[in-house]
């Protein structure tokens, strides 16, 4: 369960065999472990678009083609872009574990004709000049913060628990993160992250979800860098899931040959 | 004017009061109200269209001056705990409120970009301080393959490290300034660290200045007292004169406190220009109060007065609006700073006027007049008369010797003012072998260099900067213009795509080019986004890639190098051109460039707007063209010695010596109005071209040099002080002082008696 995660396959399923707990009886901790364990589907592909947007508001948009595969200890992800017309057929693949070990990835420049192999040892870097950075993108396991329910507060329509979270290495990029958790469906509708000087950096909004197949599943959002008043926007069309992706759909071989 | 010496002595003690109550008014508003300005942005003018085009690239690219602080082991830097020291100076510094965790540039949070047979690795050169030799040889090797950081943040001979903190002039405080120095000492030994960069220089610039001036303005008043008191010879009149100047600098910071205008680096030289003018007034009336009562040693002080402001108020009324037409003429300039100051000192001067004109008075008809010891001074007197009657005489026995002498000092300064060259160095405002200049060095050898230079291109086509070929255009003006011994490196997109290209092609030197194909670029440099920190991107170029930034370090802030370096910059702007691409600078160093510029500008035009306005003044104030002329001759020749001079002696100028220029209209006018002043009185008086002359010379010319030494003696100590701007302030104030007092009673005292001038029946020219 990895990268996307929370924006493109966060879903929720109402288990039997979890007896829902009253309001009273949350705990920061008990929420957030109902938003991780919140079951998404095996796969699921999708066209992004991702708008970057800087503070003069020059805008670059991005589109992209996104495959993702999960089967509980590895989650796949490979995407193929196609736009702008420059990058067109570049392609990017991950596969992150879980069991801590670093993220492999792979870029393909069709310019080069070649796949290379990216090692990189800093997980707080961004993605795609993007305010997500890796981190943002994965779900953090709820062991890794100590979690506190402060209130629970009306945004729009849903009614959400509010969450903070402060992560028990004392080094770890954000000092705290504070997140809004509609009740209804475990799905994280907004998250405020703090830097390391306690400062609000980056304020992510859930702006679209829709029930796909069974799972819910997050459409539309945008993270604001409040310090830079940068922002990136990520769009996802003709999401499907579950559709069966094959294994071979993940491998070097596959990312020469566009989507 | 009939006056009751009754209403006199009221009207005395009114003006006196009003005077104090003012004075506690403006003291008030000056504690309360005043503050330092150091940001030297406000110093430019906002809607010049080179700052405004500058201050866009500064935001656009995040331009910022460095703060440079080097790590130096003797024994190379390769070692557990120098690297330790590294890092903890990083962190130390992202940790700071004042800077971003980008603002820090170091070896510790540099990215190391490798690249091998099946992939591309980006890592930080060390995490945690390496412990065993051969983690220590690998991350020499790695930093020795990395043109990013070789060189840039590790000198060639591995012993120096650099951290790089760049700021914003807006965060830059005195405090600030402190606290980085302290904090950059408290990692000191075994270790040397040194502190630089353009920041550092400014700030201690801003601190040195007014801390010397501070410690030398007692000094400086202290002399001038002590002269004052020897020519005066009367504590009385010593106090009230330097009460003159003194009431006149309150008054005039109070009123610019008043109207919440903060005190600027110039307005600090409002309180010099005071004492050198202010002075003048209170000498003038003294000198002839004395010399009236010599004369009639029986008069009452209220008859005494009377005569005073009488035959005193017309010289002394016009002088004073004169200067202060001199200051106003600053009005003209584009720079707020050097318009506030002509605007308050032009005020000060007026101020001085008027405690001339009410307080001196006031002051004798309230406390007394100082009898000028009659024994002693009427043999002294006896000789002073003398003397000038000699002086008088000889200047015009050796009239063709005195223009000749004129002469040829004017045109060996004509010379060099040819030779005058403005400079907007910070650096060189030093000792050459100050701490701040030897670090300054020391970085250079080592490094880049502390200073930079943006070089901004821009094009119509979205993308550009995608384009190989116009990549390789800014390669080649990164080498042609490296090829310059003060270029010590340049940066620019091009190093980014040729590092990607190498990395790519497993490292291959053959690969460290430029790549061929336009879709080659976009894919590179979106692989840097992905793995590399595409702020650093954002540096170089914007986001719709058609506007790119290329960054020279030089080695030197001193204008004529900046300069040299854009003028190579210049041979390729055609290039550039032909394929639609416009060349602009920006940065830091290029805005002091153009504003010096400006200043020096702004200061040439006032000059000769000034001199222009004192003619027509004084013919005026005369009648007669010809006296407007005459008079405007000791303000000229005090101009032109003082650039030639500056010219002749390599001195460059500054916005603090280019300012130096009005005093010399400020003084050169007084002394040719008291004199011809009184040369017309006498002249009146006494119909006798021979009398008016010794008469004249002994009147005016004896308060001119009076006021000549009071104010040369006060600045000539300036030459002791420690701090460079501030010796070659007092310098230049004295040079102008005696220039203008020996013009006036030289040339301008032979032109004026060979001119004719007040005598009806133009019996003139000289036996």
């Amino acid at each position: 369960m990895k990268i996307i995660n929370i924006i493109l396959i966060s879903a929720l399923a109402v288990i039997g065999s979890f007896t829902a707990l009253t309001a009273e009886e949350m705990t920061g901790k008990t929420i957030m472990e109902k938003v991780y364990y919140n079951p998404s589907g095996d796969d699921t592909q999708g066209e992004l678009t991702m708008s970057l947007i800087n503070s003069r508001g020059d805008t670059r948009v991005r589109k992209l083609m996104q495959y993702t595969k999960d089967d509980g200890k590895t989650e796949k992800k490979i995407m193929f872009f196609l736009s702008p017309a420059d990058v067109r057929e570049t392609s990017f693949m991950n596969w992150s574990y879980t069991d801590g070990r670093d993220d492999d990835q792979w870029i393909y420049l069709p310019a080069l004709k070649r796949v290379k192999r990216i090692s990189s040892d800093s997980k707080g870097d961004y993605f795609m000049g993007s305010d997500f950075t890796y981190d943002d993108l994965g779900d953090r396991h709820p062991d890794d913060d100590e979690h506190k329910l402060l209130r629970t507060e009306k945004i729009g329509e849903y009614e959400c628990f509010v969450v903070e979270s402060v992560p028990k290495d004392k080094d770890y990029m954000y000092s705290k993160t504070i997140t809004w958790v509609m009740k209804d469906n475990y799905l994280g509708l907004k998250r405020e992250f703090y830097d390391d000087r306690d400062r609000l950096l980056k304020v992510l909004n859930i702006k679209k979800f829709e029930n796909i197949s069974g799972f819910w599943t997050i459409l539309e959002t945008e993270m604001h860098s409040v310090q830079k008043d940068h922002r990136t926007q990520m769009v996802f069309d003709e999401v499907k899931i579950n559709t069966g992706i094959s294994e071979s759909k993940f491998t070097e071989r596959s990312m020469t040959m566009g989507r | 004017m009939k006056l009751s010496n009754k209403t006199l002595l009221a009207f005395s003690w009114i003006s006196l009061l009003l005077i104090v109550t003012a004075t506690a008014f403006f003291t008030y508003q000056m504690k309360t109200y005043s503050r330092m300005e150091t940001d030297l942005d406000e110093y430019m003018p906002k809607d010049h269209p080179a700052f405004i085009y500058s201050d866009e690239a500064e935001e656009l690219f995040n331009i910022k001056d460095g703060i440079l602080i080097a790590v130096e082991n003797p024994k190379g830097i390769y070692n557990t705990s120098t690297l330790q020291k590294i890092k903890d100076i990083s962190i130390g510094l992202q940790d700071m409120e004042e800077f971003d965790d980008a603002d820090i540039v170091s070896l510790y949070t540099a990215d190391n970009i490798t690249g091998s047979e099946e992939g591309l690795d980006v890592r930080a050169f060390y995490k945690k301080s390496p412990k065993d030799e051969a983690a220590l040889e690998e991350l020499q090797n790695s930093v020795r393959s990395n043109d990013m950081v070789y060189k840039r943040l590790v000198s060639e001979n591995e012993n120096i490290a650099l951290v790089v903190a760049s700021t914003n002039d807006d965060v830059f405080s005195m405090e600030f300034y402190h606290k980085i120095l302290e904090f950059a000492k408290s990692y000191e030994g075994p270790e040397k660290i040194h502190i630089a960069g353009v920041p550092i220089v400014e700030g201690t610039m801003a601190y040195l200045g007014p801390a010397d001036m501070k410690r030398m303005v007692p000094i400086v008043l202290l002399v001038i007292i002590a002269v004052l008191f020897f020519v005066m010879r009367s504590v009385k009149n010593t106090i009230l004169t330097l009460l003159v100047v003194g009431l006149s600098t309150v008054w005039a910071f109070g009123l610019m406190a008043f109207m919440r205008i903060p005190v600027y680096a110039v307005s600090t030289m409002m309180p010099v220009m005071l004492v050198a003018i202010g002075v003048a007034d209170g000498i003038h009336l003294y000198s002839h109060l004395n010399l009236h009562l010599k004369a009639n040693p029986k008069i009452s002080k209220f008859d005494a007065v009377k005569d005073m402001v009488s035959s005193m108020w017309k010289p002394v009324v016009m002088t004073s609006v004169t200067t202060a037409v001199g200051f106003v003429s600053l009005l003209t300039s584009d720079v707020y700073p050097i318009k506030y100051f002509g605007m308050f000192t032009a005020f000060g001067v007026m101020a001085a006027m008027f405690f001339s004109l009410v307080l001196i008075p006031a002051g004798i008809i309230i406390f007394g007049a100082s009898m000028p010891k009659m024994k002693e001074e009427k043999a002294g007197g006896e000789e002073k008369t003398k003397f000038s009657h000699r002086f008088a005489n000889s200047v015009i026995k050796h009239k063709y010797a005195v223009v000749g002498a004129t002469a040829v000092i004017l045109i060996i300064s004509a010379f060099g003012i040819n030779n005058i060259w403005i400079n907007s160095s910070f650096l060189d405002k030093f000792e050459r072998d100050s701490d701040i200049v030897q670090t300054d060095t020391f970085i250079n050898q080592n490094f880049g260099g502390t200073n930079t230079i943006n070089v901004v291109l821009e094009s119509e086509e979205a993308d550009a900067f995608k384009t190989p070929n116009y990549l390789r255009l800014i390669d080649e003006l990164q080498t042609g213009v490296e090829d310059l011994d003060i270029v010590g490196n340049s940066f620019s997109l091009s190093d980014y795509l040729k590092r990607m290209n190498k990395v790519m092609n497993a490292d291959d030197p053959e690969f460290d080019r430029i790549p061929d194909s336009k879709n080659l670029v976009a894919q590179y440099l979106l692989l840097y986004e992905m793995s590399g920190d595409p702020e650093n991107l954002w540096k170089v170029v914007d986001y719709n890639y058609n506007k790119a930034n290329v960054n020279f370090q030089i080695k030197s802030d001193n204008s004529k190098e900046i300069n040299k370096v854009m003028s190579e910059i210049e041979k390729y702007r055609e290039g550039f051109e032909n394929k639609g691409i416009t060349l602009n600078y920006a940065g830091s160093g290029y805005k002091a460039l153009v504003f010096t510029d400006l200043i020096l500008i702004g200061q040439i035009k006032s000059l000769l707007m000034s001199i222009l306005i004192v003619i027509i003044l004084i013919a005026m104030m005369f009648k007669s063209i010809t006296a407007g002329l005459i008079g405007s001759v000791p303000i000229i020749i005090t101009a032109v010695i003082s650039f030639g001079l500056m010219g002749l002696l390599d001195i460059p100028l500054s916005t603090t010596t280019a300012l130096i220029s009005s005093i010399a209209v400020g003084i050169g006018i007084d002394y040719a109005i008291h004199f011809i002043e009184r040369f017309k009185i006498y002249a009146q008086e006494t119909k006798d071209l021979e009398l008016t002359v010794v008469k004249t010379m002994h009147h005016s010319g004896r308060a001119i040099s009076f006021n000549a030494v009071v104010v040369i003696a006060g600045f000539l100590v300036l030459l002791s002080s420690v701090f460079p701007p501030n010796r070659s302030l007092g310098a230049l104030v004295s040079l102008n002082m005696f220039t203008s007092f020996i013009g006036t009673v030289t040339i301008m005292f032979l032109m004026l008696c060979r001119s004719g001038l007040f005598f009806k029946n133009k019996k003139g020219g000289l036996k």
